[in-house]
């Protein structure tokens, strides 16, 4: 029944759960930890919840103690609780009983309870006292069982985070140690040494402590070994060097309790637990081994001897723990425990299994961590953490750890980092010689290079990543063999122009050895190599790829104040002069951008003086002839800057740059944007958005009246009476093309009801619109500062051109900038342009009264009416009333009315579309229908016009019907 | 000698990341604050571990041919402990974080640093690494079996399996076994038997007729040359895996491995924890020391008290004087074709007859083949689907000349091309040799069914068994330049 069953979780444990596990402090933002602690105890009180449901609830009290208890009340109450709970449960349910131990322990623990020895600590451990030693299990089901092995394993983690809380049942644990036969000896084997180790470092701390104390500890006369227990156990709570491991290596130094040789009680509990040891798992008997050593170091008068009838068995082991624990008494007892002969043994023993086929990667790679930490018998070193050799490691031994070409990444750099070791110490003997040990140098060498044939031949990204750290360890190591150095740079030269894509690991290497290795001058030179073989390649055989890469190797040579640049320039030169360089033509913004690196850098190098003339030829060319327009700014501002600023000054502009590191993206500086980095592409990249976030929206403003055209009230005598000469003055003023060409059509920008925060606040907003057919001209971009979610949205005036005013859709898109200063761009919503959004008034000249107007009307007319190539007429009918007639003409012609509102009996309306075309209508109520009569310059307009008035009319009749 | 926490996270060649598993241990964690002072890093949320880790095992943005804090050349690759550097609020480096991973599965823990954490302790000072990487090891076992692929529905049942089995083996952060597939939950309580004490290793009592299998398997590795300037290469090793039904709490059981007169010692041996004591003499050779012909050469007895699942007693090195098969292998650029000649000559020391035995070819860095016209003198020769291999399968048994030979051409003018290797690249090409042979070891090395000595009540039966097989065994292309394999060669 205590099948752990997820399903049956109720959803909101379940989901609370995990997300309280998943990401704990977002959720506790969300919640308080109170109320989820609360929640959590009110479901393992309920009755109806299933106990592998209750489990799962407590392993957030297990992992989170700290957030669901923030303090030690909070933690005593919890306890409290989770006891009466324990109290509560039947004994079957073992597996929820044992967990609960485990909640108590890590509650009890994690909020101090148990260092303040607060109440519910002290009922606790009385408690698991109290199970552990239980043996009332008549059944034999081993529910019982297995919780007072769980209450021991509570036991000892209250004592490892709390040293000394048992040490006043030293005795009665060794008891039961050796009651116990079954695992629970194992439980009590790996407690008692704890409790044991603790409390002889306790007494290590007390003054005048000696044997007689040790003999009463040993023998549970509490009162005779703690005169003040209350006090020792607090105050070495306060001192963590108790948690601490003693065996530190030669520096370290071991507390220890002066008994004299005579400790015979400590002596037979040791030995029992050692003969026993073999009974227990690798991992406890590792443990107890490190933890009687540490006792044994602590006590003098206990010779290391104690622990030889183990030592064969654990040196042939195959669990590296056990060896691990052998290796530890080796680095405590050094040649009291260890003869000079073991020391050898131990040594070959470890090169042995570091490269033993049956062992895993990471072990043979701790092995080899334990060589180049080997505890000797007598160091020469301090011991200050550093790798190095020990004294007996030959190179004839060392040569079973070779690197292979078959060895993976960290096994391989791990030998030949130990193999460096191991010739760096032979070369300091025999400078220079050509003996065996320069074989073995040779080797080395000899498998970079190898490593590298590799990598030129296409290996993987892992291969080539080795191969950089493995030149890496090797030059930290034989830097100043310039037989050697030299011939990697050379080698690694040849590398790059092969591969130029690996331009980012040789700036590594170049970076790192630089770095690191501050007395050596191998990066300068490296680069100095590369610097000369980029530029003295062909540069017909250049592709734009390489060049990117090259451009970025040639930016890290400029900042090196060492190296001339004088090649560099006239590589730049080269690239980007001749009339036919392509990537001028070609306007690569970023390759630009590379160039414009490489030239900042050169501003501030310190041959800047010698580099004038060329460096500001190639600014200027960059400058007239890039073909985008950013780099010709940067370009002209960087001109600007060499050829007005003195050098101080510049150094001084430029350093910002530098020293920021393009690192602070969100800060837009002068300095910023001019310092190409990698930290910049987040700002530099245009961010593509998903969804539309704001929409542009027709704003339905008054159908466009020019003021001027207004309908003079003064009939004034300029319009000319004759017809004929009224077209042509009207006709005239389309001489001038841009004459009423456009239309203007206004629009909002309105956020969409998707919130998203990030675009609360848009910037910039450059508004891009295109066509989807040729009615009409192109359309220029419009700009709008800003559009705040909570401010009143700006309007955008929308000037079209038409060649032909169909109706027509145009596409939308919007670059932005947000608040983060990150670029977007952003696809918007079609914007539909209807036919008659392309009507305007008449464009008759302004001084025109409607008389003038009436006659134009006329005379066009009559025009259209003759028989012209692109002229006709057309009849529309529909049925209304007048009122609805007077209310559709008042509604949608008013701007277009030519004839006077009032004579009902004919409406005269003309509409005007740019460029040049002309629908006349004559709207009148005949007996049986409204008569449209129509005559147009444009007969391609017709259909647009009759479904227009079809939908007016039909609406009109909806509302007067 | 505890872990802060755990996670398992599984992905596919680093997609499809996700953390199946995690456990924190809240009182190592508060011991952890305690010992570390004002050096102390917090354990970060699950998906920053998540991250973090996948960078330091160079396994995100596998989109990318170059990230700084990925493929740095200052890396400490070749430690075996991990270090997450942690951004942010919680500021700082944990270290050091074990990671093992096979398939699928990454497995992955934070050991305590119980010295003094300023300046960094070495890695062999903390009891806590070697015991986090035997645990990750274990449960690796538990969750994949051992070696064989692993089976999706399996790992999730036994994913689901984890808190009860963390329960028995790490209930607060400190490993106190490794879990035991089939094991039951909670152990049966034994009969009481006197004083005598159960190891907490074995997990409970057999019951019925004894049966002991002691199987010995060696495997050889070689690297074939056929070059004055590369001296051939090969070793062995062997393993001795036994089951054990035996009655008993404690009972004892010697297996004694013996070598024929002459035999080369068995060297760098490595016992089983449950073997109760070894003769120095046993361990005095080392594959790293001189051979001087005096050391001891057996019988070695290894006398121990079995568990109850099967397990390694115990496994050796040794140096034999010959390989089992000598090769040749010659390959010739003629125009548009590769002229091939291989030679296989079978040792007369070893028995002529295999469970298999195949040769297998491959060509890397050209198209596919086209015609191959190839004559072996005994065996059969098939072109592989992908028509980059050739397998040579030579069945149960060489001609009685102990000598057989292909001999041909083919030529590259298939419509594909086929696989890259940046190694072998023009006529740097091995040849691979896949065999078993039964009942048979190169050293001489054997368990004699009448050495196993069981004390015990009920006569045992014992069955015993040895095999040789091959691992790694290449014979390279002697007209070509082949890697170099090991330092031995320098010497």
């Amino acid at each position: 029944m205590d099948v752990c069953d997820k399903s049956c979780v109720p959803l909101s444990s379940k989901t609370l759960l995990y997300a309280m596990i998943s990401g704990p402090s977002r959720f506790l933002s969300g919640t308080t930890a109170e109320a989820f602690l609360a929640e959590l105890l009110r479901e393992l009180r309920d009755d109806r919840a299933s106990y592998s449901v209750k489990v799962l609830l407590l392993s957030p009290l297990c992992e989170y103690s700290t957030l669901l208890c923030p303090s030690d009340s909070v933690g005593e109450e919890t306890a409290l609780e989770l006891m009466s709970v324990f109290a509560q449960c039947p004994p079957k349910s073992a597996q929820f009983r044992c967990h609960l131990l485990l909640a108590l322990s890590s509650v009890l623990v994690c909020t101090s309870c148990v260092s303040s020895r607060s109440r519910a600590s002290q009922d606790f451990l009385d408690l698991l006292l109290q199970i552990s030693q239980d043996t009332g299990d008549l059944h034999g089901d081993g529910a019982l069982h297995s919780l007072r092995v769980t209450a021991c394993d509570c036991l000892r983690e209250l004592e490892a985070c709390s040293p000394g809380l048992l040490s006043q049942h030293v005795e009665l644990l060794s008891g039961l140690r050796q009651r116990e036969t079954f695992r629970l000896h194992q439980a009590f084997a790996g407690l008692h040494t704890l409790v044991l180790r603790n409390a002889v470092y306790q007494l290590t701390q007390e003054k005048g402590a000696g044997a007689e104390q040790l003999k009463a500890l040993l023998g549970g006369n509490t009162s005779v070994a703690w005169e003040a227990a209350q006090d020792s156990g607090l105050m070495n709570n306060k001192d963590s060097a108790i948690l601490s491991s003693l065996i530190l290596g030669p520096m370290g130094s071991v507390p220890t309790l002066h008994t004299g040789p005579d400790c015979k009680e400590l002596r037979s509990v040791l030995s029992s637990l050692l003969e026993e040891s073999y009974l227990l798992t690798p991992f406890c008997q590792a443990a107890l081994l490190h933890r009687l050593t540490e006792v044994v170091a602590m006590v003098p008068g206990v010779p290391p001897a104690i622990f030889r009838a183990q030592l064969l068995r654990l040196l042939g082991t195959s669990k590296v723990c056990l060896l691990h624990a052998t290796l530890l008494m080796k680095c405590a007892f050094t040649d009291s425990l260890f003869s000079a002969e073991d020391e050898a043994f131990i040594l070959k023993r470890l090169v042995v299994l570091s490269q033993h086929p049956l062992l895993s990667t990471p072990e043979k790679l701790f092995y080899m961590d334990c060589i180049l930490h080997f505890p000797e018998n007598r160091p020469i070193n301090c011991g200050d953490g550093d790798e190095s050799l020990p004294v007996l490691m030959t190179p004839r031994l060392a040569s079973a750890l070779v690197p292979t070409v078959f060895n993976d990444s960290a096994t391989m750099l791990a030998r030949l980092n130990l193999l460096c070791l191991v010739y760096l110490e032979e070369g300091e003997e025999v400078e220079g010689e050509e003996g065996e040990e320069g074989r073995g140098l040779a080797y080395l060498y000899e498998h970079l290079s190898s490593l590298l044939h590799i990598v030129k031949n296409g290996g993987n990204r892992e291969i080539i990543v080795t191969f950089f750290r493995a030149a890496f360890l090797f030059l930290s190591y034989f830097y100043h063999m310039e037989r050697y150095s030299n011939s990697l740079t050379e080698k690694l030269c040849e590398l790059y122009l092969h591969h130029t894509h690996l331009a980012p690991h040789l700036i590594s290497l170049a970076d790192q050895t630089q770095d690191r290795l501050s007395e050596s001058n191998w990066a300068v030179e490296l680069l100095r190599e590369l610097q000369r073989v980029i530029t003295s390649a062909p540069l017909t055989q250049l592709t734009l790829q390489d060049l990117g890469w090259h451009l970025k190797m040639l930016a890290r040579v400029a900042e090196e104040g060492k190296i001339p640049q004088r090649t560099t320039l006239s590589f730049l030169s080269g690239v980007i002069t001749p009339s036919s360089s392509s990537l001028c033509v070609s306007g690569d913004w970023r390759l630009g951008n590379s160039i414009l690196g490489v030239c900042r850098r050169l501003l501030v190098h310190p041959s800047l003086d010698s580099l004038l003339i060329p460096l500001a030829d190639v600014l200027q060319h960059l400058a007239c002839r890039y073909g985008d327009t950013d780099i010709q700014d940067h370009a002209r501002l960087y001109y600007t800057l060499l050829t007005t600023l003195s050098r101080e000054k510049l150094a001084g502009v430029l350093a910002q740059g530098a020293i920021e590191g393009g690192r602070q993206v969100k800060k837009r500086s002068l300095s910023s944007l001019m310092a190409e980095s990698e930290g910049l592409t987040g700002v530099l990249t245009i961010h593509q958005m998903e969804k539309a976030i704001f929409s542009v929206v027709e704003v339905n403003s008054e159908p466009q009246t020019d003021k001027e055209s207004v309908p003079n009230q003064n009939e004034t005598q300029k319009c000319p009476d004759d017809v004929n000469t009224t077209l042509e003055v009207y006709r005239s003023q389309f001489n001038n093309p841009a004459f009423a060409s456009e239309i203007t059509l206004s629009y909002q920008l309105v956020h969409t009801e998707a919130h998203d925060s990030r675009f609360d606040q848009l910037f910039s907003i450059r508004l891009h619109f295109s066509l989807t057919d040729d009615h009409y001209e192109e359309l220029s971009d419009i700009s709008v500062p800003c559009l705040f979610r909570e401010r009143p949205s700006p309007v955008v005036k929308l000037r079209l051109k038409p060649r032909r005013p169909h109706p027509t859709t145009l596409h939308a898109s919007a670059l932005l900038t947000t608040q983060d200063g990150l670029s977007w761009h952003a696809i918007l919503p079609d914007i539909h342009v209807a036919f008659q959004q392309a009507f305007m008034p008449l464009p008759a000249p302004p001084a025109w009264g409607r008389g003038g107007k009436l006659n134009l009307f006329e005379g066009l007319w009559d025009e259209f009416c003759s028989e012209n190539e692109d002229c006709a007429t057309s009849l529309f009918c529909c049925q209304l009333k007048e009122a609805a007639l007077i209310s559709l003409v008042e509604k949608h012609f008013l701007p277009y009315l030519i004839s006077d509102l009032s004579h009902k009996e004919e409406f005269k309306v003309l509409l005007f579309l740019p460029p040049q075309s002309h629908m006349l209508l004559k709207i009148r109520s005949e007996e049986d229908a409204v008569h449209f009569d129509i005559a147009t310059d444009n007969w391609q307009l017709l259909p647009h016009l009759s479904s227009y008035l079809l939908t007016l009319t039909s609406s009109q009749e909806d509302t007067h019907s | 000698m505890s872990v802060r926490a755990l996670w398992i996270i599984s992905h596919e060649k680093g997609e499809n990341v996700s953390i199946r598993f995690s456990r924190r241990f809240s009182t190592v964690e508060h011991r952890a604050k305690r010992l570390a002072g004002s050096s102390y890093v917090a354990v970060p949320e699950e998906s920053t571990v998540l991250q973090l880790l996948l960078t330091e095992l160079g396994l995100s943005n596998s989109d990318k041919s170059y990230v700084a804090l990925r493929d740095d050349c200052l890396h400490h690759q070749r430690s075996p402990a991990l270090e997450l550097r942690v951004d942010g609020p919680g500021k700082g480096t944990l270290w050091p974080v074990l990671a093992i991973s096979q398939g699928p599965l990454i497995l992955a823990c934070l050991s305590l640093v119980d010295v003094p954490p300023e300046p960094r302790p070495p890695l062999a000072n903390l009891l806590s690494v070697s015991q986090g990487l035997t645990f990750l090891e274990g449960l690796q076992t538990f969750l994949l079996g051992s070696g064989s692929k692993p089976d999706g529905e399996g790992l999730v049942s036994r994913l689901a399996m984890l808190p009860s089995v963390l329960l028995q083996v790490c209930p607060l952060g400190t490993p106190l076994d490794v879990p035991v597939l089939g094991a039951p939950a909670t152990p049966t309580m034994p009969t009481p038997a006197g004083n005598q004490k159960q190891p907490a290793w074995k997990t409970g009592l057999h019951r019925g007729r004894a049966v002991v299998n002691v199987a010995l398997i060696e495997t050889v590795r070689s690297m074939q040359y056929g070059n004055q300037s590369r001296q051939d290469l090969w070793d062995v090793f062997g393993t001795v895996t036994c089951k054990c039904e035996v009655e008993g709490v404690l009972p004892n059981v010697t297996v004694t491995l013996t070598l024929p007169p002459n035999g080369s010692p068995l060297q760098d041996i490595l016992v089983h924890p449950c073997v109760t004591s070894l003769d120095s003499s046993i361990l005095t050779a080392s594959s790293v020391d001189n051979y001087d012909g005096s050391a001891f050469s057996g019988p070695y007895k290894f006398p121990f008290s079995p568990p109850l699942e099967p397990f390694r007693l115990c496994s050796y090195t040794s140096q034999v004087p010959v390989p089992p098969f000598l090769g040749s292998y010659q390959l010739k650029e003629e125009e548009n074709q590769l002229r091939v000649l291989v030679t296989l000559k079978l040792h007369e020391s070893v028995k002529n007859s295999f469970e298999y035995c195949e040769a297998h070819l491959p060509f890397f860095n050209r198209d596919q083949m086209g015609v191959v016209d190839m004559k072996v003198s005994s065996g059969q020769l098939d072109v592989s689907k992908e028509k980059n291999l050739l397998v040579w399968t030579l069945g149960q048994k060489f001609p009685r000349s102990r000598e057989v030979t292909m001999e041909g051409r083919i030529t590259f003018s298939g419509p594909a091309p086929g696989p890259t290797d940046p190694l072998c690249t023009e006529l740097t090409a091995y040849l691979k040799l896949y065999f078993k042979v039964p009942d048979m070891t190169l050293s001489g090395c054997c368990v004699d069914q009448h050495s196993v000595q069981v004390y015990s009540s009920a006569k045992p039966r014992i069955v015993t068994s040895r095999e040789l097989q091959s691992k790694e065994y290449f014979i390279w292309n002697s007209t070509g330049t082949a890697p170099v394999s090991s330092g031995q060669m320098m010497l």
